[in-house]
């Protein structure tokens, strides 16, 4: 086991040290300059080239960004009058985690129970019906359905906020649009699996033990179903990401979503690199705490040490 | 029993005729795993109607800007925000050319009918849907091709070399599918600017890593079957093997990966338009359409309609005709 | 009255979309204490469905008990309800599976495993359980238990697990115990050990085997009467020495003709020629007939009764009419060891 989580964290960091240079590299290679304004001199641009260091060789500027990137210096954004881009991002997270969060966690949970359920009635009705919304939850984009949801709920009826984050009712909206997509996969996912799991052999040795039904479903083929559904995770947090900057944008959500969108709009190249490592990081980050939860609760991965 | 007993008489105790040669045949016609998979495809009714769907708008991709006098960027101001009208239609409320009980036609005195309406710079929205899934899906098709290319000759390469190739290999695989294809995309696009080669490039850029996955999972699997390791041993040469068994046998998967990769492709076109990095005006593609559309949606709604039911359309058919296809190559279901 | 149990004309067919499977058509066995029993014929003679069919472990649907009885200790196991058959299952009969690869739970505990029949049949506390469960793995020949109880199904060897499956079923000390080919998946070494495992045991706890096989030798080894199932029906049954040295039916010939020996003067070996019916259009006479070298005319049209040549082998077979001709077995069928080594 301890082999395994340093193996995994080896490619943690790698990752994200590539993702870094990506990044520095990319900067580097954005078509013009950030001082490319007609009324600035050769002299005033050699001025500011040299105050923010770009006169230096590639090599130096990069340790150094690597050695600011350490301290949690990103940059001056050009959007916000150079203020600290990580002081931005640190103080928009919150509500994007609060929105990723509560998606992640309604769309798994119902994702489960929908699956299970689905699952269990293989070709009945419910089945049916659970494989036809996962199908067009997976297909219809979030922006879509943000937008269906917003013209009925809250422009038609009025019965939900249309823009904002604040309170609860004003959650309702967006959470759902995010959660739709993972709420499909998950159930899609946990159906396969349930239907692999009641078809194994050891389902039949626990019939022949007289287990009622509710215990073999209950103590051996949900918890064997439940275990790669832990594999996911790490992708749909991709995909959550993803969705969440154009939820934050139809919905006027104040997060670092739809502050990622405007820096975009307005070639805020620090902001869109602080921005995107941040993102990087998450996501690498569940990649890990994902593969280390599939060890802890895969014993057959647990004692061996790592996956075959 | 006495009854059956009396109908059985000494002459049917003679040896039987029996044909032994007719024991050995084969009960059921003989059917090719393409063949059986065609047929199970076939027998799906949601994937044949995806089918005939995606035919369909890709019929109106190629001859729907044609089929009205309007450019898709030819635009009029004095015909802006026009609700969709068909005359012969007219009696439903989506054709009617009427908005919250108005005739807008009759208000700025236009005599012709826009199929879907116009956007607010006058623009005809039914070429421009059109013109525009045209672009969405030549984007989606060049991103697909090439990523089935980049993906099955990486992923071959590791399945079959194996060993310090394949562990190399999947090493910096393993690097490069950590990172989100969000980053990939928005940093090539940044670097190359929008447009629809840059766009083209980056979701080719992401979107192969799971055929490579695929395909190598394929070849390590092949390898060790009986058939190939056969072929191996009367000295079958590497592209014999890889020409005439790998790539045959890994087919089925790698077209149901192909038929979930142009879904995806055709997201990510819709989503890059949505942040601002997609087809520039006064070029269009179905996302830049909804974008453009949402500006719009509490008041004129229909701007959003029409292209955001053909990408759900494309992206649903699109989806189905996978399962169905994943369905009819699937041996664990063929009985 | 020493009949444990008494399957009377039982038939179970498969509702499949177009076609119905009649995959046993009118068994009838009869299975006394501590005995062994073994159901011999290929894959797909019926012989598994037959005892699931005991077990109550039919999947409905697609699968049903269209006709006949099942009696254990005198009551009907197809009338009861699956609440009812919960309390016999595992505790008044039990069976072991063909793979134990695959029969156990990968993600619970061996101990678990075992425990969970005693705590539902036998109200143990999960102390006691646990207790009764390390007893058992010391039964079935696991070496140091203790430590074992804890430990997952990948981490035993494939021999190991089907001592594993074989303690799970013994826990509630089953008055049978059904193995359903419990040698097949295994090496041959280690076929012989579980063989001996299972004998020792019967001998020790009194239960009444069923074994479910295709191998003669494994029926050689263990058991005292022998069915022969071809397509959905006996068609042979007696004790192992009139089974072994007199059989009647031409499939069973060809059974023991198709048995490798040692010192067999042929270098070929003998297989039966053709394929088992098709159960969805079942043949109206006797099922072997298309196969059989001897068949007549009758065969294929009238399904032959059961004669009785002893209290305890019948077979069904228009040879044993007496109108029909004389007809000697092959002399290939000699038996290679004998039975009570």
């Amino acid at each position: 086991m301890g082999r395994y989580v340093l193996k995994r964290l080896g490619y943690m960091c790698v990752t994200f040290y590539v993702v870094i240079t990506l990044t520095f590299l990319s900067m580097k290679l954005l078509p013009g300059t950030p001082f490319q304004n007609p009324k600035l001199s050769p002299v005033q641009i050699n001025q500011l080239k040299h105050y923010y260091g770009l006169d230096q060789p590639v090599a130096v500027q990069y340790v150094k960004y690597l050695w600011n990137l350490l301290h949690g210096d990103m940059g001056g954004s050009f959007q916000f009058g150079n203020e600290s881009v990580s002081t931005l991002l640190m103080a928009k997270f919150p509500v994007s985690m609060d929105l990723g969060l509560e998606a992640i966690i309604l769309g798994t949970i119902f994702g489960i129970l929908l699956g299970i359920i689905a699952g269990l009635h293989r070709g009945k009705v419910l089945d049916w019906g659970t494989m036809v919304f996962s199908v067009l939850g997976i297909s219809i984009p979030s922006f879509i359905f943000a937008g269906v949801l917003q013209y009925f709920l809250g422009v038609y009826v009025q019965l939900f906020p249309v823009a904002g984050w604040n309170g609860p009712s004003s959650h309702v909206l967006p959470v759902i649009s995010l959660a739709v997509g993972v709420l499909a996969e998950v159930a899609l996912f946990m159906r396969t699996e349930m239907v692999e799991v009641i078809n194994q052999d050891y389902i039949v040795t626990a019939q022949a033990k007289g287990l009622s039904r509710a215990a073999i479903v209950y103590k051996h083929a949900i918890r064997n179903a439940l275990i790669p559904v832990v594999t996911i995770l790490g992708p749909l947090t991709a995909a959550i990401i993803t969705g969440s900057l154009v939820i934050e944008s139809i919905f006027g959500i104040p997060g670092i979503g739809s502050q990622y969108v405007s820096s975009i709009t307005t070639n805020d190249y620090p902001m869109i690199m602080g921005t995107t490592e941040l993102y990087a990081g998450l996501f690498i980050l569940s990649i890990f705490v994902v593969d280390i939860l599939y060890g802890i609760i895969d014993p057959r991965i647990r004692v061996s040490g790592g996956r075959a | 029993m006495a009854a059956a007993n009396e109908s059985i008489t000494k002459d049917m105790f003679l040896p039987a005729e029996l044909d032994q040669s007719a024991n050995e045949k084969i009960s059921g016609e003989v059917v090719s795993v393409w063949k059986d998979a065609f047929r199970r495809f076939v027998q799906n009714k949601g994937a044949v109607a995806s089918l005939i769907i995606v035919i369909a708008i890709v019929l109106m991709a190629l001859i729907g800007p044609h089929l009205n006098n309007y450019g898709p960027t030819d635009q009029d101001l004095n015909r802006s925000n026009l609700p969709p009208r068909i005359a012969a239609l007219s009696w439903l409320p989506f054709f009617s050319g009427k908005e919250d009980g108005i005739d807008v036609y009759q208000q700025h005195g236009i005599k012709k009918d826009f199929w879907f309406g116009t956007d607010q710079l006058g623009r005809d929205l039914w070429s421009r849907t059109w013109d525009g899934t045209q672009i969405s899906l030549i984007i989606a098709l060049i991103a697909t091709l090439v990523d089935v290319f980049i993906g099955v000759t990486y992923g071959g390469i590791s399945g079959y070399f194996g060993g310090r190739t394949d562990n190399i290999l999947q090493r910096i695989l393993e690097i490069i599918s950590g990172i989100p294809s969000l980053v990939w995309i928005i940093l090539l696009i940044l670097v190359m600017k929008p447009g629809l080669i840059p766009i083209t490039i980056a979701i080719m850029a992401t979107n192969w890593i799971a055929m490579a996955r695929i395909v190598r999972g394929e070849m390590l699997k092949l390898k060790n079957q009986e058939f190939v390791l056969a072929s191996t041993s009367l000295g079958a040469s590497h592209s014999r093997i890889i020409f005439k068994h790998m790539i045959p046998n890994s087919l089925g998967m790698i077209i149901i990966n192909t038929m979930f990769s142009i879904p995806s492709a055709i997201f990510f076109e819709a989503f890059l338009s949505f942040i601002g990095l997609g087809i520039r005006e006064p070029q269009a593609s179905l996302g830049s359409l909804i974008n453009s559309g949402y500006e719009v949606l509490q008041l004129h709604p229909y701007q959003t309609v029409y292209p955001g039911l053909v990408i759900c359309l494309l992206l649903i058919a699109f989806n189905l005709i996978g399962n169905g296809l994943r369905d009819a190559f699937d041996p664990k279901l063929r009985h | 009255m020493s009949k444990l149990l008494e399957i009377n004309d039982l038939h179970v067919q498969f509702n499949l979309i177009g076609r119905r499977v009649q995959a046993v058509r009118g068994v009838s066995l009869d299975l006394n204490v501590g005995e062994t029993l073994a159901i011999v014929g290929e894959s797909g003679s019926g012989k598994s469905v037959t005892s699931k069919a005991i077990m109550g472990l039919i999947p409905n649907p697609p699968g049903e008990i269209a006709k006949g009885s099942i009696s254990f200790e005198g009551k009907d196991l197809v009338q009861y309800s699956e609440k009812q058959m919960q309390k016999i299952r595992g505790k008044e009969i039990s069976m072991i599976f063909q793979d134990p690869m695959t029969a156990l739970n990968p993600t619970m505990k061996i101990g678990k495993q075992i425990m969970e029949s005693l705590i539902k049949h036998q109200g143990m506390s999960k102390h006691d359980a646990r207790e009764r469960a390390i007893e058992l793995l010391k039964l079935v020949g696991i070496p140091k238990p203790e430590k074992r109880v804890d430990e997952y199904p990948h981490q035993f060897s494939g021999g190991m697990r089907q001592r594993v499956v074989i303690a799970i079923a013994l826990a509630c000390n089953p008055k049978i115990l059904i193995a359903d080919e419990p040698t097949t998946a295994l090496d041959v070494t280690i076929q012989a050990q579980i063989l001996d495992l299972m004998r020792d045991l019967q001998k020790k706890t009194g239960t009444a085997i069923i074994l479910i096989t295709h191998d003669l030798g494994v029926v050689a080894n263990i058991a005292q009467r022998v069915a022969v199932m071809y397509g959905g029906k006996i068609v042979e049954t007696g004790t192992l020495d009139e089974l072994f040295y007199h059989p009647k039916h031409p499939y069973t010939w060809g059974l023991l003709a198709s048995m490798p020996k040692l010192h067999a003067k042929t270098d070929k070996l003998l297989a039966i020629p053709g394929t088992p019916p098709d159960l969805s259009d079942p043949p109206k006479g006797c099922p072997f007939a298309a196969r059989c070298p001897h068949a007549m005319n009758v065969c294929t049209t009238h399904m032959p009764e059961y004669t009785e040549l002893s209290a305890t082998q019948k077979a069904a077979c228009w040879l044993l009419d007496e109108r029909a001709p004389k007809v000697a077995p092959p002399e290939t069928i000699g038996v290679g060891g004998t039975n009570n080594d």
